[in-house]
């Protein structure tokens, strides 16, 4: 009811990105009963149904995806001051964004089932009645319980990750410290001091590991030296959260937060994805590079002119992918480096340290985009080639997955400025204008294109060439 | 109502102010803040202070009333000229040190320099020289995620400090701060503004603080006081004489 309540009283642009959910959804679930409807049809190649069956975890993935973006940016599931009191906590926020995705995601499906139904010729009385009545068997009774676990492939995959996604997790990281053996070889934490006989009175025979016993005096000694090691000495700790809000959650350290809730829950649902420190640059980067060109060679390799998408190529188009979205986040954060180096002024210095900062966040769908798009720029580029043309399933599933892609890398944008908003008031307070604002954030999109376009073309146009030639 | 004397700085006539959600902000003040003075605004929590300031310095429009600054009204601007205003000549300072997370430490304080078109070398001198002078200097290349809280609410200190404003506005600078930081911040603060001859007008709820200040403006309910007596509350309240059907 809750999940039901705020759904409805939401803003248009939160209303259009459930929308563009359950249309994603509806889409793949159209294909997803539209593979149902060729296996009816052809009941002997049961292995032509299955592939097509597979071609749908494309379209799926992305729409997940969608989901999983949307339900980050939703406000409605965003932590607010004092709902923790009320009992609207982490663990609740995470139950209602799971149903609004599960809502969406159904409504996309029977939205599907309608269209399928109708287009079949089941429900008359509307245009294009049973228009594609041969192609999705038409005359042969629909099994509904094919039909239903069809259609609840999505809303489940899609609920369960957002909840997986979204799950309350302890904002004081996991504290990693190499084994150490206690006296006499027990296990345990070595904190307390060796004072047992003459090595350990007087600190003699310490000289060697001063370093190592002092640590272990100071976080025996004091607690408060402990409570505060998460605030100050441990940044990947930090590097998790969300840059805007950082204030607020390091403050619990150190001095009395005004109210405790914002501090506890804040950082939760809304970190960003592989966190790493703002200043160093996500590792991704020669993995990424490994697997493009890894990828890139095996597609060579194959490089026959093959009628149908050889095993090779699959393979290496997949490689490519990875690659890509692998490599993305490291490029995006070098795309940041080479803004902001050499004498910055506040536009470039704004936009580039933003942009390195959000490279984990905006890379990897901005990854995925490059990929969706290389490969559709290489398929159309075979296809020109061979008498094969785009059916109008393929359009479809090929509509979806661009269609998800972009809409993720714009949500993702959006989440990006909605964890900016209080940077954003503040700058403005300090009198920053608005067109400066709108600049920097101009140059950012400019800067990911230039590096991003050719690069899509480049290994788009690489990956095309072995086969075209 | 006196005639303003000649060296205010600020004045204001007659403000009123009601929030958009019709609540009452402020009825009726009038004050000026003369140059080079530290006036704290004080009162306690929902007086009416952060609205004041933020009337004076135009961050957002009086409803009645006037605002004056340097003989030139204020709240017959525009919001782009009164943004020019206060990013030329007035200075802000919040309660929580909002800083720019991505930008290092020296980087946030040149960031108004930066804004209002200074080069990037000035602008780096200056933010180095306050810097140094709030005893955060060694720490100009770190992060602002890297430091405590009272360092970053210095930071923010030095960063409203090092353009020069003529006047600045310091919305209960010391309010999360444990008492030795906020003497400490306070200190260096009123210090600064004095060498400097920066007028302040600083917003607190705290006598010890409004003791450093040369004069106070006493603010309840959105009026201007002379004294704050609250009635005492009798004992008994809440205790024993607790009936709803009173």
């Amino acid at each position: 009811m809750l999940a039901l309540r705020l759904t409805r009283a939401a803003r248009p642009a939160v209303q259009l990105r459930r929308l563009l959910v359950a249309a994603a959804a509806a889409g793949t679930g159209f294909l997803l009963l539209s593979c149902l409807g060729y296996a009816l049809k052809h009941p002997q190649a049961a292995g032509s149904a299955a592939l097509r069956l597979s071609w749908c975890a494309g379209p799926l993935a992305a729409t997940v995806y969608l989901a999983l973006a949307v339900a980050r940016t939703d406000p409605a599931t965003r932590p607010r001051t004092g709902m923790s009191a009320v009992g609207l906590g982490p663990a609740r926020l995470m139950a209602v964004s799971a149903l609004t995705t599960a809502l969406s995601c159904t409504l996309g499906s029977m939205l599907a089932l309608l269209v399928f139904l109708h287009l079949r010729g089941d429900l008359s009385g509307l245009p294009f009645d049973g228009a594609a009545a041969d192609f999705l068997a038409a005359g042969l009774p629909l099994p509904a319980p094919a039909v239903l676990t069809l259609l609840a492939v999505l809303p489940a995959t899609a609920t369960t990750t957002v909840a997986v996604a979204l799950r309350p997790k302890d904002p004081r990281p996991l504290r990693r410290e190499p084994r150490r053996f206690g006296r006499f070889g027990a296990t345990g934490g070595a904190s307390a001091r060796e004072s047992f006989g003459a090595y350990g009175r007087f600190g003699a025979r310490s000289g060697g590991r001063t370093g190592r016993n002092t640590a272990a005096v100071g976080q025996a000694g004091s607690p408060a030296a402990e409570g505060a090691l998460p605030a100050a000495g441990d940044p990947p700790a930090a590097g998790g959260r969300v840059p805007g809000a950082a204030a607020v959650p390091e403050r619990d350290g150190t001095s009395p937060a005004p109210d405790g809730t914002t501090a506890a829950d804040s950082p939760a649902p809304d970190a960003a994805p592989a966190g790493t420190r703002p200043g160093t640059a996500p590792a991704g980067l020669p993995w990424g590079i490994a697997l493009v060109t890894a990828g890139l060679a095996v597609q060579a390799y194959a490089g026959r002119p093959v009628p149908v998408p050889a095993p090779a190529v699959l393979l290496g188009w997949l490689l490519t992918g990875t690659g890509l979205v692998l490599a993305a986040p490291g490029l995006t954060h070098l795309c940041g480096r080479l803004l902001q180096t050499s004498r910055p002024g506040a536009l470039r210095l704004l936009s580039g340290r933003v942009l390195m900062t959000e490279a984990a966040r905006i890379g990897r769908p901005l990854g995925v985009v490059c990929a969706v798009a290389s490969t559709g720029y290489a398929l159309t580029a075979l296809d020109d080639g061979s008498s094969r043309t785009f059916g109008p399933l393929s359009a479809l599933a090929a509509l979806v997955v661009a269609g998800c892609t972009v809409a993720t890398l714009l949500t993702v944008a959006v989440e990006a400025r909605q964890c900016r908003a209080d940077t954003t008031a503040a700058l403005l307070r300090l009198g920053a204008t608005a067109t400066l604002l709108r600049g920097a954030a101009a140059l950012r999109a400019v800067a990911l294109l230039v590096l991003f376009g050719p690069l899509t073309v480049a290994v788009a146009a690489l990956s095309a060439l072995p086969q075209a030639g | 109502m006196e005639a303003p004397p000649d060296n205010d700085v600020l004045w204001a006539r007659s403000l009123h102010f009601t929030h958009r959600d019709g609540s009452p902000g402020l009825t009726g003040i009038s004050l000026g803040v003369r140059e080079g003075e530290i006036l704290a605004v004080s009162g306690p929590r929902g007086s009416g202070k952060t609205t004041l300031l933020r009337c004076l310095s135009g961050l957002v429009p009086v409803r009645s009333g006037e605002v004056w600054f340097n003989s030139a009204p204020v709240h017959t601007l525009g919001p782009m000229a009164r943004e020019r205003l206060r990013r030329d000549r007035f200075g802000w300072i919040d309660p929580e040190p909002v800083l720019v997370p991505e930008l290092n430490v020296w980087e946030n304080a040149a960031l108004p320099l930066m804004l209002r078109g200074a080069g990037r070398r000035r602008s780096k001198a200056a933010a180095l020289e306050w810097l140094e002078r709030l005893d955060i200097g060694d720490k100009a290349r770190s992060r602002p995620r890297a430091l405590r809280h009272a360092e970053r609410q210095r930071v923010a200190i030095a960063r409203a400090l090092a353009p020069g404003p003529t006047v600045l506005f310091a919305d209960e600078p010391t309010a999360p701060l444990h008492r030795a930081d906020r003497t400490h911040v306070l200190r260096t603060l009123t210090s600064a503004a004095r060498s400097h001859g920066i007028t302040v007008v600083l917003a607190t709820h705290d006598p010890d603080t409004a003791a450093l200040a040369d004069r106070t403006v006493a603010l309840l309910d959105g009026r201007r006081v002379h004294t704050v007596q609250l009635p005492d509350t009798p004992d008994t309240e809440g205790r024993a004489a607790c009936s709803l059907s009173v």
